[in-house]
This record gives C-alpha cells, sequence and structure tokens, in this order.
C-alpha cells in the first residue's frame, strides 16, 4: 500500500497541453475517482502514474518513491484497462498469474495466489476457459483479479465498468466498494460517470482541461463545490445557474430539490413536467426566458402552462468573472 | 461501332491486309539495323514489295523462332547466326535455297551447308579478336610470350594488361583450338585438354596480368577506363566506345607454335517455312547476301560481309577476314551444348584453383561420358498404357456408380443450368492446369536426345532415385540437390519471417517518423523485378569490384578478397541474402498487418505486469502474430522452394553445381545438356511429389487447409 503524489505534474503531447500542473496527494489506503469530461486528462493522468506516458515535467511519487522516469514493471502498480486487455490465447489462470510468471515466482505459489483470488471474486470454475468463452462480467472480473494477484502498492482502474451494461455495473460498483474495503488499497479510479464517482470515492478529483477543479471528498463536492464546474458537474439532475437574479450581482446556483415551488418572489411558467415516479421534475422557464428545473414530491401540483411562484431553500453564490464559490 | 468493326475486320484478316510485305526478323541494332533498314528500302522500291524487318531481341530470338514458325505465325524471311542450323533442319524451320557459294567465303558457305545442300544465304561473320588500346600498345603482339610480356608492362595498381571473360567456354576455346584439342573430342581428358587449361590458368590468374573473374560489363568498363590495354572480344565490343580502339588477330600460342583460332559464326539470311511469299523472300535473301546488299551492309553497318566480291580498306574488315582464316565454325552439332557445360565446369575449377588441369579434364571427360550417354533402351508401352487405360477406367466406374441412384440422376438434371455455368472455368482449368500438368508427366516417361523420343517408362525416375549416374553425395544426385534446396527453403523463411517481423515490429513504434515512407521503402525490393535485383546482387558480390567485399574491406580497413562463389557456404550465403532481401517485404507487409489487429493495450497491460521488451514479444505478440502468418510462412516456402531465378542468377549453381536447387538443376538438364526434356519432366514430377507431401503435412501442421 502506498500513497500517490502528483507535484506540478504537466503532460504535453508536441503543442497540445494536456496537464496542467496537477497537484494532488492520494493517501494510503484511499479509493479516489478522477472524474471529468471526455478529453478532460483524466485517463492520461492514470497512465503517467502507470508509466504508459512520460511526464513531460514535475513529480510523480508513489510511497516514498519519485517514479517519474521508473518503468512501468518497477513501479509495483497494477492496472485494469477498459477493454479488460485479457491476452486472449491464455486461460483465465494463465491471465490472472502472468505478472507472477514474469516475475519468475515458483509455480506452486502462482497457483496458490491465483486459486486464493478465484475463490474471492468466484472464478474458480472459470479458470481454464479462453477469453472468447466468457460473458463481458466475467472478463471484468478475470481483468480485476489479474490486477489483485499481484498485490500491488497501487491499483489503477481506467473506466472499468464503461463496458458493462446498467444492471450489471451497479453490482460491480458494490462488488468494488467490497473489494476496497477487503484489501484496503490504494485505488486510482477513472471515470465518467459521476454515480460512479459520488458512490465509490473516499474523495473524488474533478478534472477540466487539465486542470484539477476539486478535490475532495463526495459530500464536499456536493455540499460546497468550489466553482460553478464542478457544481454543474456533480450531481443530477444538474444544479441550476442563475444569473442577473434581481438584487444579486453573483451566480446564484440552486440544486433543483432545493426549489420550493408555490411561495416567494421569483415567478415561472410551467413548461414540462417529467414524472420518476416518486419525484417529479419540473422544467420551469424564468420571467426572462431562464430555463431552470425544481424536483418536487410527486403527485406534482402543477401542470404545463401554469404559472408558479418559486423560493430557494438553500442557494450556492459564485463570484460572476472567476466562476468560483464565494 | 463502324470504327471497332473495321479495326476488328483488319485484325482478323492480317493476311489479305498485307499480302504485298515481307516481313524480316533480326536482332540487330545501331548500325546493322540502320543497314538493314537501307537495303530493305532499295529492294522494296526496285521490286514493289514491301520488306518490313521487325526487331526481336536477341536473347529470346531463338525461341520465338522455333514457336512461331512451325504455327504459321512467323517471318518470311529470319536474320540468325548459324549455330541453331542443325536444330531448325530437325524442326522443318528452315527452307532449302540454292545458293552461289563461290561469291562467299569458303567457311561462311560451310556454315550454311549440310547434307549437300545450302539452307540460307550467308551475310556476314563474327568472331573475337584482340582488341586494344593504341594510346599505350604500339605494336599488338604476334604471340601469347609477347601478348603476356606486353600486358606484364602495362600492369600495375588499378590497370591490367589483359581483361576478357577467360571463364566463359567462347572465349576459352581459341586456347584449346591451338593446343589441338576441340569442344567436340571424345576424349576431353587428353594431354591437349590439361595443356589449354593450364595455360588458360596461366593467362587468368598465374600471370596475374588480368583481374579476378572479369564478366562482359566489367571488361568494357575497365577498358572504358583506360584500365584494361587488351582487350578479346569481337566486333560488338566496338561501336560507342569513347576510347580509342584497334583490333588485330589473335597471337600465336607460342608454346605449340599454332595460333589462337575463335570460333566463327555466320549470319545468314533464312527463308522460313509457311513463308507466305516465298518467292519473294528468296529474292530478297538472295538479294541482301548479295553484292549490292552486302555493300550497303559493309558501307552503313560495318559489317565483315561475306561476298568475296565486295571488298574494303577499313583494317578493321581486314582484321576480321584475316581472322576468319585463323578460325573454326561454330559448331552446329546439338551435343555441343552438353561437352560444353562439361568443359566449362573443369575450366572454372582450374581458375578457381580448385583442381589441377589434369585432375579438371579427367572430371569433365567423366561428366561427358553421362551426359552424352545414349538413352535408355526405349520399353514397350503397352504395360504403361493398359495400367493407364485400367486407371482410368476405374476412376471413370468410381465417378459414374453414383449414377445408379435415381435420386442423383435427376439432381443432376433438374440442376443442368448449373453445370452449364461452371463448365467455361471447367474447360479454363483443364486446358491451362491440367492439360499442361498431364503433358509434362507424360514427358518425364520419355527419353529426348538428338531430337529423337523414345518411350523409356519409369527409368528416369529410377535412375534419379537409385541415385545410379553419381553417388549421393555428388552434388548432381537428386539427394544431394533436394537436401539443398530444404535447406535452402528453410533458412530463407526463418530469415523471412525474422527480419519482416522484427522491421514490422519497429515500423510499429510510436516515435518512427516518417512511417509510410519508411513503409514504402522497405516494400520496394518486392516491386523490383527479381532478376533485376539477382543481377546487381551477382554483380555485389564480385570477387574484386564488388560493392560486399568493398563494404567488408572499408570494415576492416584493408582489402578483402572473398571469392563469394568459391566456397558452397559463401555461395550458398550470397544466394541467401539475395532472396532475403527479395522476401523479407511481403513477410513484413504480413506482420504489419497482423500486428495491427493486435490491440495495444495487451502490450501495455503486459508491460504494466512487468514485462521486458522480449518477454513481451515471446508470450504476447508472438502467440498473437503466428497464426496469421502461418499461411504466409507457407507460401513462402513453396516460392522459395522453386525459386529458379536467384540460383541461376547469382551463383548459378557455382560452385560445381553444389548450390543448385531443384528446380535449376531440372532447367540445366533440359537446356544446358542436349535438351533431355525427359529427364528435366522426371525432376519436375519429383518437385511436384515434395511440394505435394509438404503441402499436405503443411496443412496437419496448421490444424487447417492453409496451401
Amino acid at each position: 500500500m502506498a500513497t500517490v503524489g502528483f507535484q506540478a505534474l504537466h503532460k504535453r503531447y508536441g503543442d497540445t497541453h494536456v496537464l496542467k500542473g496537477i497537484e494532488a496527494q492520494v493517501e494510503d489506503g484511499e479509493y479516489v475517482v478522477l472524474v471529468g469530461p471526455s478529453g478532460c486528462g483524466k485517463s492520461t493522468l492514470l497512465r503517467c502514474v502507470a508509466g504508459l506516458e512520460e511526464i513531460s515535467e514535475g513529480q510523480l511519487t508513489i510511497g516514498d518513491r519519485v517514479v517519474n522516469s521508473l518503468a512501468p514493471a518497477e513501479r509495483d502498480v497494477a492496472m485494469v484497462f477498459q477493454s479488460y486487455a485479457l491476452y486472449p490465447h491464455m486461460t483465465v489462470a494463465e491471465n490472472m498469474g502472468f505478472a507472477l510468471r514474469v516475475a519468475g515466482r515458483p509455480r506452486e505459489e502462482i497457483q496458490a495466489r491465483v486459486a486464493e483470488v478465484a475463490r474471492m471474486l468466484e472464478l474458480e470454475p472459470l479458470l481454464e476457459r479462453l477469453p472468447a468463452q466468457m460473458s463481458g462480467g466475467q472478463r471484468q472480473r478475470v481483468a480485476m483479479g489479474r490486477a489483485i494477484v499481484r498485490q500491488p502498492a497501487v491499483f489503477l482502474f481506467d473506466e472499468p465498468l464503461s463496458n458493462l451494461d446498467a444492471s450489471l455495473r451497479t453490482h460491480m460498483r458494490v462488488e468494488l466498494k467490497r473489494l476496497h474495503q477487503r484489501l484496503g488499497a490504494t485505488i486510482l479510479h477513472v471515470t465518467h460517470d459521476q454515480v460512479e464517482a459520488l458512490t465509490l470515492a473516499d474523495r473524488i478529483l474533478v478534472l477540466n482541461q487539465g486542470i484539477v477543479q476539486q478535490f475532495g471528498s463526495p459530500r464536499e463536492l456536493y455540499d460546497t463545490p468550489a466553482n460553478t464546474f464542478v457544481a454543474t458537474f456533480i450531481g443530477s439532475p444538474s444544479m441550476n445557474m442563475l444569473r442577473g437574479l434581481p438584487g444579486e450581482e453573483a451566480i446564484v446556483g440552486v440544486r433543483p430539490h432545493d426549489v420550493v415551488l408555490g411561495s416567494g418572489e421569483i415567478s415561472a411558467t410551467v413548461d414540462v413536467v417529467e414524472s420518476l415516479g416518486a419525484e417529479a421534475l419540473v422544467h420551469l422557464q424564468l420571467t426572462d426566458g431562464t430555463p431552470m428545473v425544481a424536483q418536487v414530491p410527486e403527485p406534482a401540483s402543477v401542470k404545463p402552462g401554469d404559472a408558479v411562484n418559486l423560493a430557494f431553500a438553500k442557494v450556492h453564490r459564485f463570484d460572476p468573472s472567476t466562476e468560483r464559490r464565494l | 461501332m463502324r470504327g471497332v468493326g473495321a479495326l476488328l475486320f483488319a485484325w482478323l484478316l492480317p493476311a489479305a491486309a498485307q499480302a504485298e510485305e515481307l516481313t524480316v526478323w533480326h536482332a540487330y541494332s545501331g548500325a546493322e539495323e540502320d543497314a538493314l533498314q537501307e537495303a530493305a528500302r532499295t529492294w522494296s522500291e526496285a521490286n514493289g514489295v514491301t520488306v518490313r524487318p521487325v526487331f526481336t531481341p536477341f536473347g529470346a530470338f531463338d525461341s520465338k523462332i522455333e514457336t512461331a514458325v512451325p504455327r504459321g505465325n512467323g517471318p518470311d524471311v529470319f536474320i540468325a547466326a548459324h549455330g541453331n542450323l542443325g536444330n531448325w533442319r530437325q524442326m522443318g524451320i528452315v527452307e532449302e535455297v540454292e545458293v552461289d557459294l563461290a561469291a562467299h567465303c569458303e567457311v561462311c558457305g560451310e556454315a550454311v551447308s549440310a547434307d549437300g545442300k545450302s539452307w540460307g544465304y550467308p551475310l556476314a561473320y563474327k568472331s573475337l579478336l584482340l582488341l586494344y588500346d593504341p594510346g599505350v600498345v604500339d605494336r599488338p603482339p604476334e604471340t601469347t610470350d609477347e601478348l603476356i610480356a606486353q600486358a606484364h608492362a602495362l600492369t600495375g595498381g588499378d590497370r591490367y594488361g589483359l581483361a576478357f571473360q577467360i571463364a566463359e567456354p567462347y572465349y576459352y576455346v581459341p586456347w584449346l583450338h591451338a593446343f589441338g584439342g576441340s569442344i567436340l573430342d571424345d576424349d576431353v581428358s587428353s594431354p591437349a585438354h590439361a595443356q589449354a587449361l593450364a595455360f588458360a590458368y596461366r593467362l587468368g590468374v598465374g600471370e596475374g596480368i588480368m583481374p579476378a573473374q572479369p564478366t562482359g560489363e566489367l571488361v568494357g568498363q575497365l577498358y572504358e577506363d583506360g584500365n584494361a590495354a587488351f582487350v578479346i572480344s569481337g566486333p560488338w565490343f566496338i561501336p560507342d566506345r569513347k576510347r580509342a580502339i584497334a583490333a588485330a588477330p589473335l597471337p600465336v600460342v607460342s608454346e605449340t607454335g599454332q595460333p589462337a583460332k575463335p570460333y566463327l559464326t555466320v549470319e545468314a539470311a533464312f527463308v522460313a517455312d509457311q513463308a507466305k511469299e516465298p518467292e519473294h523472300a528468296r529474292a530478297f535473301a538472295a538479294w541482301l547476301a548479295g553484292p549490292e546488299g552486302a555493300e550497303i551492309r559493309q558501307r552503313v553497318g560495318k559489317q565483315a560481309v561475306s561476298a568475296v566480291e565486295v571488298t574494303s580498306d577499313d583494317p578493321l574488315l581486314a582484321v576480321m577476314r584475316e581472322q576468319a582464316e585463323r578460325s573454326v565454325l561454330y559448331p552446329t552439332d546439338p551435343a555441343a551444348g552438353s561437352a560444353t557445360e562439361a568443359q566449362a565446369r573443369a575450366l572454372r575449377r582450374v581458375l578457381r584453383g580448385a583442381a589441377t588441369p589434369e585432375g579438371a579434364a579427367a572430371e569433365a571427360q567423366a561428366y561427358r561420358e553421362v551426359f552424352q550417354r545414349p538413352p535408355p533402351p526405349s520399353v514397350s508401352p503397352t504395360p504403361y498404357l493398359a495400367t493407364m487405360v485400367l486407371v482410368l477406367l476405374g476412376g471413370l466406374a468410381w465417378a459414374v456408380a453414383p449414377l445408379r441412384e435415381e435420386a442423383l440422376r435427376k439432381q443432376i438434371w433438374e440442376e443442368r443450368f448449373s453445370y452449364l455455368w461452371v463448365a467455361p472455368a471447367a474447360v479454363a482449368l483443364l486446358a491451362v492446369v491440367v492439360a499442361p500438368f498431364v503433358t509434362g508427366a507424360a514427358v518425364s516417361l520419355f527419353a529426348h536426345q538428338g531430337g529423337e523420343w523414345s518411350f523409356v517408362g519409369m527409368r528416369h525416375f529410377l535412375d534419379i532415385l537409385l541415385a545410379r549416374d553419381w553417388p549421393v553425395s555428388s552434388p548432381m544426385s537428386f539427394f544431394y540437390t533436394l537436401a539443398v534446396t530444404v535447406l535452402w527453403t528453410v533458412t530463407n523463411v526463418l530469415a523471412h519471417v525474422g527480419l519482416g517481423v522484427a522491421l514490422a515490429l519497429v515500423l510499429r513504434e510510436p516515435w518512427i517518423r516518417m512511417r509510410p515512407l519508411f513503409r514504402a521503402a522497405l516494400i520496394l525490393p518486392w516491386a523490383i523485378p527479381n532478376y533485376i535485383t539477382a543481377l546487381i546482387f551477382k554483380g555485389l558480390f564480385h570477387v574484386q569490384y564488388g560493392a560486399v567485399n568493398a563494404l567488408l574491406g572499408a570494415l576492416v580497413g584493408g582489402t578483402v578478397h572473398i571469392d563469394w562463389f568459391g566456397s558452397f557456404a559463401l555461395a550458398f550465403c550470397a544466394n541467401l541474402t539475395t532472396n532475403t532481401w527479395l522476401g523479407f517485404p511481403f513477410m513484413m507487409v504480413v506482420a504489419l498487418g497482423a500486428l495491427q489487429s493486435i490491440p495495444r493495450d495487451l502490450e501495455e497491460a503486459a508491460m504494466v505486469d512487468g514485462a521486458g521488451w522480449w518477454f513481451r514479444f515471446r508470450h504476447v505478440v508472438w502467440p498473437l502474430l503466428a497464426p496469421a502468418l502461418l499461411p504466409a510462412v507457407l507460401l513462402g516456402s513453396v516460392w522459395t522452394f522453386n525459386m529458379f531465378n536467384v540460383v541461376y542468377l547469382v551463383s548459378g549453381g557455382e560452385p560445381d553445381g553444389s548450390t543448385e536447387i531443384l528446380i535449376s538443376e531440372a532447367y540445366r538438364w533440359a537446356f544446358d545438356r542436349e535438351n533431355r526434356y525427359g529427364y528435366a519432366a522426371a525432376y519436375a514430377v519429383l518437385i511436384f511429389g515434395v511440394l505435394l507431401i509438404w503441402s499436405r503435412s503443411a496443412n496437419r501442421l496448421a490444424g487447417k487447409r492453409v496451401l
């Protein structure tokens, strides 16, 4: 187990500046999710940790070692790829034992470790199968198993759940959480799915355009987003961002469930009502045309075309020029 | 549409369209071609019949004549050297003609005569001469001792006193004749032959006055650069030289007091069988050979014409005439070919220092006896025919038996149109695959020698497989050649795959810039016709002027004199290098394609798993690459097994036929050793058998059908 530290880390491909001075310290045994929109640099950051990309500038530490110039093999990290990257010509057992075989461990030790991890992941009946003979979920577990067998200092997950269908993904999320609790390992997990981030992470690192937007617990990110980007990226449905409210200089952010219909000074028209079962999403239009969303318990008391008054139970205020939290 | 119709019509009826035209095939170029054109024009104007000279490349001339004329597609007249007249008479390609032999030089008349009849109109003659640089040679030598002495004085540094293709039989026979021998001697191990071989060694190697292993191109280059004072070559060497050149007759060999007598070839106009205008053809050919035609050819084409009436004060023509009187008419006996091969082998061994003149001459005699052995006794074809009929009947019965089923008959009838659609393809296959194969296999049951075919059954196969003529360890034996062929195939395929995969791996690396450029450049060897590459590599491996030795010399800081064709291992390496150059791009392209289908993730996963470069290749990349490469490897093995061009053109089987592979050996039996087509066909059938067995076992090896 180990910490992972990023100090002013930059990554450039020719003229393209992908990572712009990443600063963060991942604690030992922490489950950190890297999240952000496509192209924000989160996968690149993970590949830098793995040693698959060279670091252009700055420092990367694993434990107390600076690993900038170490080969992947010397970093003591294990990676689960989005595609799983299982060796198609090897059985499950051979796939899982590959790293130990590379390390030249005795055959008995390899077998014992593979058997142990297979038991943990319920892969025992599949050990002699080839990857092509298994389902997506099974392959995903094998990819996990291959990483676990190595007992690395740090686990790196690159969108490990994105190739699974929705129900399997939910199931595997729980499995991952359980696994982390059991292994107590340091995990860096890349995803673009904020639900995955919120449910799995001890801390979430939000990246946008190669810059760390906020690094904190899911609660912190949800309750006190550092800027408008984090505020809209985290939470579903997204926070409403209102500019130019009467008597208000700042940008006002309101989470849909903090919108109270029926009282208050702001007037709006109901546009569409979406029912989600226990709750409904009410799409509104303010008098100046600004759209916003309210989340209310069902049955909703309004219907399209109604004029309503609004109040906000809680607001977040952001500087209109820097978009930072005030 | 009407235009197309008219074109088609003209094409369908060429005879009608060209009724008043006389076609003359020739291989002349330069001034000689101009002379022929002028003569043709002159005669056409006088006689009202158009003469159309058609150039046909020298290399393909004889084979074109031999295929076109018997089918009625040949010319009316063709101009060629007399050497093949024996064959052509046998094949009925040339018509008998009436020639006033008294009007031509004696030996020229002799060249076109056989059985007391004349078969062509002599035009001109050519032979080797002693050519020299008048800038450094004051007076050409009369004797070989003088020649050697002068050459010594002119040798030094990069300069040589003498240069000619001494290892070629054509350039060797003048000396042999001076020692009283002949290629056609029954005993080629006689003292005359040994002395001639010893003299050739002395001239080519012992005296140190000649460059090593001179080829035709090299001799020309040396002369042009002023690095060869004397050259022995023919009048064809002279045109377009930038350096002044003079000619003299070949010297008298001091040891015997006899002049060196080169072969004399006589060019003649032959009237082709089935000429469309035989009367005009005769008239034109006679006129071309006569004084008027000869005058034009001599004036414009600088030819040494055979017509005695036409004289000239050109010194070169005088020398050629003088040399003609001291020459031997090029033999038309078909046996000359194999006799020449046996002695050429002896000559090369002596020049290489691999045998004494006496030993080499004795070996030549032994080879000659096998090459010229009379064909095996013919046997009755009845048992073979009976077997064949039985097999055919059996096969037919086997094929027809299912037809007794009513259902099948009905099904075939219902699908009769399907059979109709397949019929064209079936006919084509029959014509281009089955028929030639059956013919080739049938030929292997016949012996062909001296133009005679006789049925010998399985005799060739027995001779070959029981190694009756040669010990198994001799390069002439089938099994030796088979072993070389297998070694050749295995080493080549290993080298092709190794280099191809290595380059594909490098080309895939992300740090490679200008990838398409490299890719195109590396595929280039594939795009160049392989015989050109082979000829270039032959030059690169030249012992004295080759780039390979020069490069090695630069590496070790000195001069390197590796005789690449002097030992089996080196000659094999030279062939292997050439064919690897030709063969790796194919494997590279296949490997590049296969590598692209291997996800980069897999290697990255292995990298993170701690695997080094070799471990990743060996355990991740290679297992995924190999199945994709397998079909290419098996295909490549078949191509390499039959890679005639490289072996024939680079080592040419040197030394002593040890680097021949089966296909090139079959070629030699068919074309260098008295056209033993039957024996060569037996080789071809055996090659087919070996490849058949290989493809069956390869399929098993691959676990699927790949060949």
